[in-house]
């Protein structure tokens, strides 16, 4: 029974300077002062950005909590891309998928929380990324300035907090068709501007 | 990747939500990749206490292990489920002493005559030991402490009772399964009324003298009357298995079983 007992996975050693993915395989270990660190680290920035998307502040809170209860469960499952020592995009994703299942929860209790699908890692370096990087100095942030509120906030569900249509039409509390022509609508007002 | 990273004042109002559309979402995609400018953001100590003090709270609950989910998946109780689980624990010594007399009866039921006549005696004593150990002040080091609690009394002793019959019953299956001649299913539990019902006899009689003790005499019992059988010259102690006496075993567990049912709603 006790080398049964025993078999789970050793501990890394770590500290409060220990990269993120460290962190985690320690997490998965079952070590509580890893997640402590993981909290003390991103829960601040996560709680601004959340609070950007929700003006509810305990709502924000209830979605951060549950964000880092799942990162207790699921810190097995992050796989960290080669050379990255940073789980920022990986946390985030989590978050803002929580948000979103708390702002549904809280609309309509009755009906069962659907489960969230696995949680990938969004924010690959892709073109939008290396634009997104320089919006305030670029042309895109004067382009940006010229779309309506309505059309902006569908871009920056979709592009920047890499969320699905659905899930963007959750948080927008607007219909998913909506989303689809506005984005659409966005895009092509912003290629306009960048290309004139 | 850029040159690019935020002021200290800029953090400040992108925290405080005073950053207008555009900054906040520059701000948001350089945050995701630069954990420095991160720090910059003011972390506000009593609501980060707060997060993690409520976060520890479930967090050091103890995990469940996987005996205790499946029990509970099943639709027991929690805390039956994690009685059940623990009880494994008093009885390692038993569980393991269990394994070797098992595959020392089958080791002689291959290399001796008759030597599945060891296996005979011992698989209806096997889980009468595990019983005597499973309650009360001889196997349990906190029984003074369970003693005292709601939970003790005939309850504890039927779910720890039930805790150690079903491995017992499992192995005792198991090597019955691996005996020499075991051609039906009927071959694999010819033991198990007789075994059920010693378990049955020394839990009634648990209740006038130490559980310990009446397994004890019960099992002593058993063993004597076989002994006395076999070494009469009458060499078919088998017959205590016959389907004859199965039908007698039957009968007496039945009684038994009713007189323990009889003793717990008196009580």
């Amino acid at each position: 029974m006790k080398l049964f007992r025993r078999a789970h996975r050793r501990a890394p050693s770590y500290g409060p300077d220990s990269t993120d993915p460290v962190l985690l395989t320690a997490i998965a270990a079952g070590e509580a002062e890893a997640l402590e660190i993981l909290h003390r680290r991103h829960a601040p920035w996560l709680r601004a950005r959340l609070n950007y998307r929700c003006s509810d502040h305990d709502q924000v809170d209830a979605a951060l909590q549950e964000t880092f209860l799942a990162v207790w469960k699921n810190a097995g499952s992050f796989t960290p891309r080669p050379g990255d020592t940073d789980a920022g995009a990986w946390l985030w994703t989590i978050a803002i998928r929580q948000l979103i299942s708390q702002l549904r929860r809280r609309a309509n209790r009755w009906i069962s929380d659907i489960e969230a699908e696995p949680y990938e890692t969004i924010g690959d370096a892709s073109a939008e990324d290396t634009v997104l990087l320089n919006i305030e100095h670029g042309p895109l942030g004067a382009a940006l300035h010229t779309l309506s509120p309505e059309l902006r906030a569908a871009i920056q569900a979709t592009v920047l907090d890499g969320l699905t249509v659905r899930e963007a039409a959750q948080i927008l509390q607007i219909p998913e068709g909506t989303v689809k022509t506005r984005v659409m609508r966005a895009k092509a007002r912003l290629r306009e501007a960048l290309t004139s | 990747m850029s040159g690019w990273h935020l002021t200290p004042a800029q953090a400040h109002d992108y925290a405080a939500r005073r950053s207008d559309e555009i900054t906040a979402m520059s701000v948001e995609a350089h945050l995701m990749h630069c954990a420095p400018c991160r720090s910059l953001l003011p972390a506000d100590e009593s609501w980060l206490a707060d997060g993690w003090a409520s976060l520890r709270d479930v967090v050091d609950r103890p995990r469940r292990g996987p005996v205790e989910t499946v029990l509970a998946s099943v639709g027991l109780r929690a805390e039956t489920a994690k009685l059940l689980a623990a009880t494994p624990r008093l009885y390692q010594a038993w569980l393991g002493s269990t394994v070797v007399v098992l595959a020392a009866a089958l080791f002689a039921a291959y290399l001796l005559p008759r030597g599945s006549l060891m296996f005979f005696f011992l698989a209806p004593v096997v889980p009468l030991v595990g019983v005597a150990l499973a309650y009360g002040r001889g196997g349990d080091p906190a029984h003074t402490l369970a003693s005292v609690t709601p939970m003790a009394g005939q309850r504890l002793l039927f779910l720890r009772t039930c805790a150690v019959l079903v491995p017992a019953l499992l192995l005792c299956t198991g090597a019955a399964l691996l005996l020499p001649h075991t051609t039906t299913a009927w071959d694999a539990v010819f033991w198990l009324l007789p075994s059920l019902t010693l378990v049955a006899g020394s839990l009634l009689l648990g209740n006038w003298i130490h559980l310990s003790a009446a397994s004890g005499i019960v099992g002593v019992l058993w063993l004597a009357v076989l002994g006395l059988v076999s070494l009469s010259g009458q060499t078919v102690p088998v017959g205590v298995f016959a389907p004859q006496a199965q039908a007698c075993w039957g009968v007496a567990l039945a009684v038994l079983a009713g007189m323990l049912l009889l003793r717990v709603r008196m009580a």
